[in-house]
């Protein structure tokens, strides 16, 4: 079978992945936390079937043997971002933050910095928002259940509009604000659907491009499912956006050049304007009518408003607690 | 839905065994054990279910020639109702019998927005077909099939909105006379392209072709939800709307199978003395839901049997996977 435009990116996705993964275990003196990752994994390492899924002795031994990655690591990976998520919908629907309860895990626990009740004077609005907030907070239990004792807790999340913070910075990259501006994203509902708009298709694209990589076909379906459901999310706040006219559908360009000054070279991100007055541009595809994906790596370059590689900025100030940690460096 | 409902639609005389092959990939199982796995870790039962889950039944050729085939029925409706046109005729050759799409004209829209959606949607959907067809190859893409796209009482338009007692039991609903019923003819075929993807996520074992069909379900889930959250905000002025959506979507959920609630209506819900929307066709997992290839048949087939021909596929997909789930 044939392809025409996908296998460079998952292969390059694979190499930073490995890269990555160095990086961790040896930054992290990675024995410990590998071993409890693995015991997770095993439910589908110790298969009678001969799944390629690591064993218990994955080992920071960066040869080619060591490519496939534990599934447990892309799922806490999907619930390191799953915080972020849960967190801004559920402030922004009813001024309160995530259950204390939901935010507990390996690692080093963070708090959240910002968040505030958005106003919802258009009835419709508010019904999306609570739908999405719903949403979001299932996919949080979801992938704690799914992780379980190997579940990742919250890490520190910037979702104020400080200046270092992830809607400020990509506000500015885009252009948006000024560049000593600030952007409040719960200031209004045009600002908070922005809001949304930054870290939703992120997320998708994140799913699509870490999905191809997971082995056990469970987590492989469940994936694909949440993002179904997150794609249904993303549409809702595009399409919202796309009606509020042509200020609306400008600013969702600017961010979106603003996302792409981050995760690389390659235009694979799109705002909600069509090529012209007679068309939208809700979904943002390809010619193929393809969705973008993008690597753990430049999901992350967005989401820390950094192209280079590190391990924190922006949304995750302290970084992410995830094997997945690092931005990619290839931008 | 009583049994007379799904009688309305198609008989179901002929109730053949389940095929083992389609069974094994129902997502509901797949949703089932994947809890299974969070709770044991490593339990014995984790085990099994994931040697049942890696038992892919379906080769890939055959699943994305599946897949092509539920998108020239998609890739129609828009470019018909977009344009008064179809695909062009080099996007429809393939192996099998090559059908013509039949009785769907362009649509008069009167919201300027919904026409911007629809353009955009079906231009995604030309691409689909696209894709598919290069990455299957000349010799392996399939043809279109015959499909019907009419609204005559016969037509499998009329068919499910009388089954949905949208309309009467021998009525006629013209999908292509108005915005909303349009929309409500695009909310028939989208939701279940979402569901196919989601379903052949379990037996895809290409990786490169798994990230392309990733990819498209997403779009289609982009798709479905604003259609979905048109019909939902046309619903405020027009309630209807909102209760039609519910009705195909029972229409659906009984024609897949009794066992699973699959599928969902648009109507909010009420908590905490807020209404809540319901884009999401999703479960309280917030996982959205998926099918199987015989149940999306069910659907497209206007049957809850076991069949290979019938509703908007007059006679039967292009391919080696086009019978339906019996149910």
């Amino acid at each position: 079978m044939t392809d025409t435009d996908t296998p460079i990116q998952v292969l390059d996705a694979g190499e930073r992945r490995r890269d990555e993964r160095r990086r961790f275990m040896q930054l992290a003196g990675g024995a410990t936390l590998a071993m409890g990752l693995a015991a997770c994994g095993g439910s589908s390492s110790s298969s009678p079937t001969p799944t390629p899924t690591s064993t218990g002795t994955a080992t920071p031994t960066p040869t080619a043997s060591s490519t496939v990655a534990l599934d447990v690591d892309y799922l806490n990976f999907a619930l390191q971002l799953q915080y972020l998520e849960a967190q801004y919908f559920a402030w922004a629907t009813t001024g309160a933050g995530v259950a204390a309860s939901l935010l507990t895990g390996t690692g080093t626990q963070g708090t959240v910095t910002g968040g505030a009740q958005v106003t919802f004077s258009t009835a419709l609005l508010g019904q999306y928002a609570r739908e999405i907030a719903a949403g979001e907070l299932a996919h949080l239990g979801f992938l704690r259940s799914a992780t379980g004792a190997a579940a990742a807790a919250q890490p520190a999340l910037d979702i104020s509009s400080s200046a270092t913070g992830g809607f400020t910075r990509i506000a500015r990259a885009g252009g948006l604000i000024g560049a000593s501006d600030t952007f409040d994203p719960y200031a209004s509902e045009l600002n908070f659907l922005l809001g949304a708009f930054m870290i939703q298709d992120v997320v998708v694209s994140a799913y699509r491009g870490a999905i191809p990589a997971i082995t056990n076909l469970l987590y492989v379906n469940a994936a694909a499912d949440m993002l179904a459901t997150k794609s249904y999310h993303a549409a809702m706040i595009r399409s919202q956006l796309y009606a509020l006219g042509t200020a609306a559908r400008t600013a969702t360009d600017q961010l979106s050049n603003g996302r792409d000054s981050f995760d690389g070279v390659t235009d694979i991100d799109q705002g909600v304007s069509g090529a012209d007055s007679t068309v939208s541009n809700v979904t943002p595809t390809d010619s193929n009518g393809i969705v973008f994906g993008r690597t753990t790596g430049q999901a992350l370059n967005v989401l820390y408003t950094n192209h280079a590689a590190v391990v924190g900025g922006g949304f995750f100030p302290n970084g992410i607690i995830s094997t997945y940690f690092a931005s990619s460096d290839a931008n | 839905m009583s049994t007379d409902d799904q009688q309305l639609i198609e008989g179901t005389a002929s109730r053949p065994e389940a095929d083992s092959t389609l069974r094994s990939e129902r997502r509901e199982f797949f949703r089932a054990a994947f809890g299974a796995v969070a709770v044991t870790a490593a339990g014995a039962g984790a085990l099994a279910i994931a040697t049942s889950a890696s038992a892919a039944t379906i080769a890939d050729n055959d699943m994305g020639n599946f897949l092509l085939q539920l998108e020239y029925l998609g890739a129609q409706y828009y470019s018909y109702a977009v344009t008064g046109a179809g695909l062009p005729a080099a996007q429809l050759t393939g192996v099998g019998t090559a059908g013509a799409a039949t009785g769907a004209r362009q649509v008069t829209f009167t919201d300027p927005l919904v026409a911007q959606y629809a353009k955009e949607i079906a231009q995604d959907l030309a691409g689909h077909v696209a894709y598919l067809r290069t990455t299957l190859g000349t010799d392996g893409a399939t043809a279109q099939p015959a499909i019907d796209l009419g609204v005559t009482a016969t037509g499998a338009f009329s068919k499910l909105a009388a089954g949905a007692t949208i309309v009467a039991t021998g009525g006629t609903f013209d999908v292509y006379a108005s915005d909303e019923n349009f929309l409500l003819g695009a909310f028939m075929i989208e939701d279940v392209l979402v569901t196919a993807y989601n379903g052949a996520s379990t037996t895809i074992t290409d990786k490169t072709l798994l990230s392309a069909l990733l990819g498209i379900l997403s779009s289609h889930a982009h798709h479905a939800a604003v259609i979905r959250s048109l019909l939902y905000a046309k619903g405020v002025a027009t309630p209807a709307l909102r209760t039609n959506a519910d009705k195909i979507s029972d229409v659906r959920d009984v024609l897949d199978g009794t066992g699973t609630d699959v599928d969902q209506g648009i109507s909010p819900t009420t908590v905490s003395g807020n209404l809540v929307s319901n884009i999401v066709p999703a479960g309280a997992d917030g996982l959205a839901y998926g099918r199987s290839s015989g149940q999306v048949l069910n659907v497209l087939y206007l049957n809850s049997a076991a069949v290979s021909a019938g509703g908007f596929f007059t006679a039967g997909l292009n391919g080696a996977v086009k019978t339906s789930t019996a149910n």
